[in-house]
């Protein structure tokens, strides 16, 4: 069997994925469940990548025949990750902004956070 | 000795219901919080009248920041137990002490009330909307909760200290629950009532916000 390069990086770039979920875990930045979801969506990639062959199934199912289709939905993939990264950014944006408004609101009671420590 | 339990209210114009459930939960507790969330109409207002702390959003934030404000509050007054409780009415108040026993005799870290734990009369729909928030919330965090989406809930000393409630909106009580998994705390649930009404059912949530809350759940603990 020839192992392309493709068939290297992928399974190093998802075993540091992985390592890196698990470090959260230990960190108590992400839950056992989290971390093992994660392992499960990157080894799914590891065997794709590393047997092509198994998703020839999916192609049935999903009608990616051609190289057009494969990139196509590669981009969809792309535009996908985008928009997910914008909601992200948003949420952490309106997160701010709740910080600020629960900080206001404390002060107008005097109950403050940095006045108690 | 005694443990300063206080209560948390997160109200969005509730002006109509809200005095009602500061006075009942006031036979229970040391002190009221209300949180009055952006309201439009008096509830600040009243709440006050009705001797509770309130503390204002300047504008609406949702139930989860509320929620957190109030807990930040309870926290600032001293609170070694902290109740939360829905602002329409929809929670008996002669459940309250059965909902605080396993916090106060130190048995549980949070306890959360269930009100599909008796027979209650709850509207299908309703049944549906809860059971579907119980399975995203599993599905988001591993823990079984049988009513994951109520608000009435109980945080013992030990979820007091450490609760950190980052999202804004209903998604908070899945939150809630992967805090539970996250920092080990103890969990009891509690069969309660609950008085649902024509007004309980027209504030709850509706279908599109409901997908979208379960969507967010999946994708921000998928990606956390």
């Amino acid at each position: 069997m020839n192992v392309t390069a493709y068939q290297i990086i992928v399974p190093v770039a998802s075993f540091l994925a992985i390592a890196y979920a698990w470090n959260l875990v230990v960190r108590q930045k992400k839950t056992v469940w989290e971390a093992i979801l994660w392992s499960i969506f990157w080894g799914a990639i590891v065997y794709i990548a590393v047997d092509p062959s198994s998703i020839d199934h999916l192609t049935r199912i999903t009608g990616i025949k051609d190289r057009e289709n494969a990139v196509l939905v590669t981009f969809l993939g792309i535009l996908f990750f985008i928009v997910f990264y914008l909601v992200i950014r948003l949420e952490e944006l309106e997160q701010r902004q709740t910080r600020l408004i629960r900080k206001v609101a404390l002060k107008q009671v005097d109950l403050e956070k940095e006045k108690r420590e | 000795m005694s443990q300063k339990i206080i209560a948390v209210i997160p109200a969005y114009n509730e002006s109509t219901r809200v005095v009602q459930v500061i006075e009942d939960a006031k036979q229970y507790v040391q002190q009221v919080i209300v949180v009055n969330d952006g309201s439009t109409d008096d509830t600040a207002a009243v709440a006050s009248s009705a001797g509770a702390t309130v503390v204002s959003h300047v504008e609406n934030c949702g139930a989860g920041a509320a929620t957190m404000t109030g807990i930040e509050a309870a926290r600032a007054l001293g609170a070694d137990v902290i109740i939360t409780l829905d602002a329409d009415g929809q929670h008996d108040p002669h459940d309250i002490p059965a909902v605080l026993e396993p916090a106060l005799q130190n048995k549980a870290d949070i306890v959360f009330a269930d009100r599909f734990g008796q027979r209650n009369h709850i509207p299908m729909i309703r049944r549906v909307f809860n059971a579907i928030g119980n399975l995203v919330t599993f599905a988001a965090t591993g823990r079984w909760v049988n009513d994951s989406q109520c608000g009435f809930k109980v945080f013992g000393p030990k979820a007091v200290r450490e609760i950190d409630i980052r999202m804004s909106k209903f998604e908070f009580c899945t939150e809630i629950v992967r805090e539970c998994v996250q920092r080990n705390w103890r969990v009891a649930q509690i069969p309660t009532k609950v008085l649902y009404s024509e007004y309980t059912m027209a504030k709850g949530q509706s279908f599109a916000l409901g997908v979208r809350t379960a969507l967010r759940i999946l994708l921000r603990s998928f990606l956390r």
